[in-house]
C-alpha cells in the first residue's frame, strides 16, 4: 500500500491533489473526502478555525494507523492531508483519498481512517470569531 | 531523574505554561509525575479523566514507568478534521 501524508500550514488544492491520483489496473474505487470548516459552532457563528498539532507525534500516529489499513490487504493506496493553523469558513481542513478495488472497502476505510483519527490524533481545534 | 512535560492545547493556558520539568526518583512511573504535576498545577487536575498522555509519542498509561530524560505530553481529548 503506498501512503501519502502532509501536515501543512498550506491551503489544500483540492484539485491538483484529485488531478495526482494514480490507479493500478484493478482498482475501481477512489473515495475521496474533503473536511471543510463551517461557518458555526454549535449556534455561534465563527470565522476559522485555528488548528494546532504535535506535529511528530502525529505524524507517528497518522502511520500507525496506515500501518492498520495496509494489513487489511484492501488498500493501494492512501493519501491524507491535514492543514493546520488558521483555517477560514469554507476551506477544507482535511483531505483524505483512498484507493481499493471495490467501493465498500474503500468507503470504509475512509470512514474508519477518520474516525481513528478523531480519536489518536493529537490536532486541536480553536474557534476564532474576528 | 528529569522529565520534560509539554503542555498542549488549553491545557497550556491551564497550566500557565507550555512546558515545564520536573524531577522524580528513578524508576518512577507515569502515575507518580501526574501527582506532581496536579500539586503544581492544580487547574489540571480537574480534567484528570479525560487527560490523554503520551510518552515521546506514544500513548502511555499510569503504569509506565519512565526513564531520564524522557518528553511527556499532556493533552485534551484529540478534535482532528
Amino acid at each position: 500500500m503506498t501512503r501519502s501524508l502532509s501536515i501543512t500550514v498550506d491551503p489544500i488544492a483540492e484539485p491538483a491533489l484529485v488531478s495526482g491520483r494514480t490507479l493500478s489496473p484493478g482498482m475501481g474505487a477512489a473515495v475521496s473526502f474533503a473536511g471543510v470548516v463551517r461557518g458555526l459552532e454549535g449556534s455561534d457563528p465563527i470565522t476559522a478555525l485555528e488548528y494546532s498539532c504535535f506535529v511528530p507525534m502525529a505524524e507517528h500516529q497518522f502511520h500507525l494507523l496506515f500501518d492498520r489499513l495496509a494489513e487489511r490487504g484492501t488498500v493501494e493506496s492512501v493519501r491524507l492531508v491535514h492543514r493546520i493553523g488558521r483555517v477560514a469558513v469554507g476551506e477544507a481542513s482535511l483531505w483524505v483519498e483512498v484507493v481499493s478495488p471495490h467501493r465498500a472497502e474503500a468507503f470504509q476505510a475512509c470512514q474508519w481512517l477518520i474516525d481513528e483519527m478523531k480519536r489518536v490524533v493529537p490536532i486541536w481545534k480553536k474557534p476564532l470569531r474576528d | 531523574m528529569t522529565i520534560r512535560v509539554t503542555f498542549w492545547s488549553y491545557f497550556a493556558d491551564l497550566a500557565g505554561c507550555a512546558e515545564t520539568s520536573v524531577t522524580l526518583p528513578e524508576r518512577a512511573t507515569v502515575g507518580l509525575l501526574l501527582e506532581s504535576l496536579y500539586r503544581s498545577h492544580p487547574a489540571l487536575a480537574d480534567l484528570r479523566r479525560s487527560t490523554l498522555i503520551a510518552v515521546g509519542v506514544e500513548y502511555q498509561d499510569a503504569d509506565h514507568v519512565l526513564a531520564d530524560g524522557d518528553s511527556v505530553s499532556l493533552f485534551p481529548p484529540v478534535q482532528g478534521g
